[in-house]
């Protein structure tokens, strides 16, 4: 009898334990997130090792690691695409683009406009630089993409993650995953893919060009532009309202001066939240059946040739300009670079390049200037195609 | 004061937000049923809940957010148009949706119908009035103080089974039998604008002209108001300055006539007041306010044997040495 019931004891733990090896990732796995996970710690291995935007691919990383981890889907609600899992719950920030408005506040909170407002002409190189965007639209339609998927890929070029994410959950939410993770992606490697740009485009010469130091901006302007920016730009694009809104109003609380608190909260600690958020589950929707198809190659291959499109646009449009300005007042070609919105990794790369050419020569603050006008440019440019296509 | 702005600039915005979202409930279809007509009919299979064929209103929420249309009135009566009426005595002359129903709720793009049966008592979806059958008559919408007219439609007598609809937002047609659509949209929704799109522009240049020359004309303005806006802050900042030098100027040389008639005549007052309110003046001038400056640094070099070249030399030039040997 004893013997009877320890056998059917042993029956029972057998078969629950092999149900319980079917839950497991061992039994799921497939060679496709293998893969996944490997580009995941790959992210990591960047941003650690290599110090390439570690505020971005550590969450990124971490999120197509944890996206892809194979589990049996029995309804657990623990996957990202699950109704009411946790992951489901925080990518609905990313899905209904919740997200992207909140970083534009902190990025509006933290960002200092006095380089534009003390130049203004530098605006234009950062409207020059999204030519990024319009090139890639061109390369995604002759590559069979329909217009909105098309749009959505090219912002790509604006080099703006939460643009692109706002502009793809809009116009082609299936391939948002995707255009996320790239635009993110060539974001960090823009310490890679410009420097070699700007030197092809310029000569030693240009690159020594010293730029004289910006007039000091009033407490008047720093406060008038929000508004007046925010004014111009959306009673022209109405459909730029939710991420122009928002970054004007994160710089409004920064510079009105009455609000200091809350404008150290936007740019640091819900900044930082949202951040976390938004790359982790980014990261996370890029499991390996969404993720592993031609069109994210395709997808990437755009993106590469937005960046450099981006890139070459705003340095040549800064020789245009120098066509036309005085001697004394020719502006560095070096900061043509920075009229993409990767604010302020392109405008570092600016300062980093004008240094190796002459180590006196700091344009950091001169290269502010186009590369916050990018992030007004972009955002302008997504609205703009939102109107259109949507 | 304050708070009296606030209350009434937060009442205005209220009013704003109210009449937007009224405006934006349609009339969007009309049917009227016909017992001797419309039996055989299609139509009449679309009954109310108690499986009884009727002539119906539908309205459309237009808006991309949610309305509710609870307490508006509808009518037929042209009777309501009388503005020498009061609001209570236009109640009396329409149908009003009640409250307390979450279908009034409409969403966005959502639309509802209303069985014009004359049985209110059937529920929400009931009207106190019928539609006449092979008559014009004409709808009218109501907001819920009764006075404000949302929308209205003249509609002619139509052919049995047929409806009168609202066709692309805004032009209304008579609807064939086999197309009439209570409770849903009066015709196949597609995206134009990309079909558009990818038609007439299947290279992306048309679009990549128009955006960038929106992102530039953003931009342009932007640049063009900083620029005369700098410019103006800047001329003004240096009139400021320049105000400021001529006012301690006139200062310092009303305190020097002061000072010069002191020394014959004080009048009373104190040697020492004088001294101190030159002191402030010159203060002032040399310390508190500057005048314009280039902003260029210069460094007058002066030449002593300390900076001169040739102790840094290892050997004399010729030149040099013949001046040292007949020293």
């Amino acid at each position: 009898m004893m013997l009877l019931e320890s056998v059917s004891a042993m029956d029972f733990i057998g078969t629950k334990f092999a149900d319980f090896l079917t839950y497991t990732g061992f039994a799921n796995v497939e060679w496709a997130n293998v893969i996944m996970i490997a580009v995941g710690a790959f992210f990591i291995w960047l941003a650690i090792a290599k110090d390439f935007e570690p505020l971005l691919l550590i969450p990124i990383g971490l999120g197509i690691i944890l996206g892809n981890i194979p589990f049996k889907d029995a309804g657990l609600e623990i996957g990202l695409y699950e109704d009411h899992s946790v992951l489901n719950i925080f990518y609905q920030g990313v899905r209904q683009g919740w997200y992207p408005p909140l970083v534009f506040l902190g990025i509006g909170a933290m960002t200092d406009f006095s380089a534009l407002i003390a130049n203004p002409k530098l605006m234009l190189i950062g409207a020059a630089a999204q030519f990024g965007i319009f090139g890639a639209y061109m390369v995604a339609l002759a590559l069979g993409f329909e217009p909105n998927q098309a749009a959505g890929i090219a912002i790509i070029g604006g080099a703006d993650g939460p643009t692109a994410i706002f502009l793809a959950s809009k116009l082609c939410p299936n391939l948002m995953g995707a255009i996320a993770v790239c635009a993110y992606s060539y974001m960090a490697l823009v310490p890679v893919i410009q420097p070699s740009i700007m030197k092809l485009l310029t000569t030693k010469e240009q690159r020594k060009i010293k730029m004289k130091p910006s007039r000091q901006v009033s407490q008047t302007e720093k406060m008038l532009f929000p508004i007046v920016g925010l004014l111009i730009t959306t009673f022209i694009v109405p459909s730029g309202l939710p991420l122009l809104g928002m970054l004007f109003f994160g710089n409004l609380l920064k510079e009105s001066t009455k609000t200091t608190r809350l404008a150290k909260t936007a740019g640091s600690a819900l900044n930082d939240i949202i951040v976390m958020l938004l790359g982790l589950t980014v990261g996370c929707s890029t499991q390996a059946s969404e993720f592993l198809t031609w069109n994210t190659v395709f997808i990437f291959i755009i993106g590469a040739c937005a960046f450099v499109v981006a890139t070459a646009s705003g340095v040549m449009f800064v020789h245009f300009m120098n066509l036309f300005l005085p001697k004394g007042q020719k502006i560095n070609p070096l900061i043509g670079n920075a009229g993409v919105s990767a604010v302020p990794m392109a405008a570092r790369i600016s300062h980093q390049e004008g240094l190796k050419a002459d180590s006196r020569n700091y344009l950091l603050m001169h290269a502010m200037g186009p590369n916050v006008a990018g992030v007004i440019g972009s955002a302008v440019a997504a609205g703009v195609m939102l109107g259109f296509l949507s | 004061m304050k708070k009296l702005l606030s209350i009434v600039s937060l009442l205005v915005a209220s009013t704003a937000v109210f009449a937007q979202g009224a405006r934006d409930l349609k009339l969007n279809e009309v049917y009227v049923y016909s017992p001797v007509c419309s039996d055989s009919s299609q139509n009449a299979s679309y009954v109310d809940e108690y499986g009884q064929p009727a002539s119906w209103i539908e309205i459309e929420n237009t808006s991309y957010s949610t309305h509710n249309i609870r307490n508006c009135f509808l009518t037929i009566n042209p009777a309501v148009l009388d503005e020498s009426l009061s609001a209570p005595e236009r109640e009396k002359l329409m149908s009003e949706i009640p409250a307390g129903d979450p279908r009034t709720s409409l969403s966005a793009k959502q639309r509802i119908t209303f069985f014009a049966d004359g049985n209110v008592n059937r529920g929400t979806l009931h009207l106190n009035f019928n539609l006449p059958v092979g008559e014009p008559f004409t709808v009218y919408l109501f907001d819920g103080n009764a006075v404000d007219l949302l929308d209205s439609i003249r509609v002619e007598a139509l052919p049995a089974g047929s409806s009168y609809a609202r066709i692309d937002g805004t032009e209304w047609e008579v609807v064939a039998e086999d197309k009439v659509t209570p409770n849903a949209p009066n015709q196949i929704l597609k995206n134009k604008k990309i079909q558009e799109f990818k038609e007439k522009d299947p290279y992306g240049i048309a679009m990549t002209l128009m955006c960038m020359g929106v992102v530039f004309l953003c931009l342009i303005l932007l640049f063009v108001f900083f620029h005369i806006f700098g410019w103006a802050m800047n001329r003004a900042s240096m009139l400021a300055r320049v105000r400021a030098i001529r006012a301690v100027h006139n200062q310092a040389s009303k305190v020097v006539e002061m000072a010069k008639q002191g020394t014959t005549e004080t009048k009373g007052i104190d040697m020492e007041t004088y001294t101190a309110v030159i002191g402030l003046a010159l203060h002032e001038y040399f310390g508190g306010t500057h005048d314009l400056e280039s902003g260029v640094l210069t460094i007058q070099q002066a030449h002593t044997t300390w900076a001169d070249k040739s102790h840094e030399l290892r050997v004399l030039p010729p030149h040099h040495q013949a001046v040292e040997l007949k020293k």
